[in-house]
């Protein structure tokens, strides 16, 4: 008995030890789920957690284990900043956004105004996801809000299912970034949103203050102003961080 | 000594898992006061999501009863080759993930599955998610309550000259009431918790097909007092259901225990 709680207790030491080690030497990205594809192509050394930059900055204020929050607008950075939870938040890049429709396109969609037609259906993010406002602010600007809103059939809870459920060819069209199309090649087609209704799409990295890791973090967030880094977002079609 | 020792590690071990499983529900209720949980259940986007939540489950439900109860009786009373792989089948969607569920989900009746329905994003594929996911719990707690009743019951309706129908409703029927109740109750609570098939499936709309799990997702980053208002109410409902589950199980009619003890034993 004595000997298998001995062993019980060095087991859990172990253990403890072993993750106590592991979160030490590496870096946790909470990013925005339209990083998922760039990101690892900039750093491969770190672990990445993607999901909508609502869900992230809510997570983190229930305390969750980040070091650095890369979000998909500079709202949700801004706010954990004014409650001390990160630093100063600076844009790293920035995006547009398209609407997508299957490559069948069985609704027979050319163009943001046809998504007026009555009985088709939309997938759009929820408003809380940055993706979501933007889409929700394309609308206003094109003076199309109730006539489009009510073919919208589900509201996602990040870019990513959005993109998956037209790729798949459940829904007929969907907004995501320009940068999420680029992802699925052959498997939609790009519908542009004209530059005159395009919302202000920023994207915003701070380093989480209750991080254990704050000098690599910090690190980590100058990296992807740096030239190297910046070139890989625009290569994977996302904009240079200041508009030139 | 040692025997002391593992008498103290029993009530060690009993009180670590009490705690660790009461703790976060006791968090919910805890986190919320009663004023914000009434207030809070006024809410349209709660009022929407308990509806959808009730309708669903409760199609679901009716489905399940009415195809799943002859199904469970045919498995439970006739013995032919494939049928332990049949039962095996009908179990499957238990141990399935969820997502793994909505994703057969979608290949089978999406737009661009197998069966080229039209069901996706529509309130019939949240009950159709919840049929496929919580549907196995009754028919297995079915198929076990049937096999429980005592055949020489039904050999001796059968000679009496009753019907194969009308010995299943009058004697099989009543008998395996209390364990078909228990899995009703199992399968509606495991419905009403549906979450992965239906957000891949079915998508997520107010009033349409966000269910009371779907709000809480979406609700989390937004308004966390109306998380925890759904997680209490869902916390109620569920700890309802789970006493029902155990009132149904004891509910054995009267017949049963008596042709159990009064008999004449047939077997030896």
């Amino acid at each position: 008995m004595r000997r298998l709680l001995a062993v019980v207790t060095i087991a859990s030491l172990l253990a403890a030890g072993a993750a106590a080690a592991a979160g030490h030497a590496t870096l946790t990205v909470y990013a925005a789920a339209s990083l998922t594809d760039v990101f690892p192509k900039i750093d491969s050394t770190v672990r990445y957690s993607f999901a909508g930059s609502n869900t992230l900055a809510a997570q983190i204020q229930q305390g969750a284990p980040a070091d650095v929050f890369a979000s998909a607008n500079t709202t949700l950075p801004a706010q954990l900043f004014a409650k001390g939870l990160v630093t100063k938040p600076v844009v790293f890049t920035r995006n547009t956004l398209v609407v997508i429709v299957p490559k069948s396109n069985p609704a027979d969609i050319h163009s943001v105004y046809d998504l007026r037609k009555p009985g088709l259906k939309l997938v759009i993010a929820g408003p809380a996801v940055p993706v979501g406002s933007y889409t929700l602010q394309i609308l206003k600007n094109m003076a199309l809000t109730s006539d489009v809103l009510q073919n919208v059939v589900s509201r996602e809870t990040d870019v990513r299912e959005v993109l998956a459920k037209v790729a798949l060819g459940e829904a007929d069209a969907g907004f995501v970034y320009s940068t999420d199309a680029r992802t699925v090649p052959g498997q939609v087609t790009v519908i542009k949103v004209p530059a005159w209704a395009q919302p202000k799409v920023q994207y915003a990295v701070a380093v989480v203050s209750s991080s254990p890791n704050r000098t690599a973090a910090q690190a980590y967030v100058n990296h992807l102003l740096k030239k190297a880094a910046q070139a890989k977002l625009i290569a994977a079609g996302f904009l240079p961080r200041v508009k030139r | 000594m040692s025997r002391l020792l593992f008498v103290a590690g029993l009530f060690a071990a009993t009180f670590a898992t009490m705690l660790f499983l009461v703790l976060p529900i006791v968090a919910i209720f805890t986190h919320v006061s009663p004023a914000t949980l009434v207030d809070q259940l006024g809410n349209p986007v709660v009022t929407d999501a308990l509806l959808v939540s009730l309708q669903t489950t409760a199609e679901a439900q009716i489905l399940v009863l009415l195809v799943g109860t002859p199904a469970a009786y045919l498995l439970a009373s006739r013995r032919f080759p494939g049928r332990a792989a049949l039962i095996t089948l009908v179990e499957l969607p238990l141990v399935l993930p969820p997502a793994v569920a909505g994703i057969g989900l979608l290949a089978a009746f999406g737009r661009v599955g197998l069966l080229h329905t039209s069901l996706p994003f529509t309130q019939a594929a949240v009950t159709v998610a919840v049929a496929f996911v919580a549907g196995p719990f009754y028919v297995r707690t079915a198929i076990a309550s049937f096999e429980t009743v005592d055949s020489d019951l039904v050999a001796a309706a059968r000679t009496l000259g009753a019907g194969p129908a009308r010995t299943f409703f009058r004697v099989v029927l009543p008998l395996a009431r209390g364990g078909l109740a228990a899995g009703e109750a199992l399968a509606f609570a495991r419905g009403l918790g549906e979450f992965g098939a239906t957000i891949m499936f079915a998508g997520s709309l107010q009033k349409v097909t966000q269910t009371l799990p779907l709000a809480i997702y979406a609700q989390f980053d937004v308004k966390f007092d109306v998380v925890l208002a759904i997680s209490a109410l869902l916390v109620l409902i569920s700890a309802s259901l789970l006493v029902t589950v155990k009132l149904a199980t004891a509910w054995t009619p009267s017949l049963r225990s008596s042709a159990l003890h009064y008999a004449p034993s047939t077997s030896t």
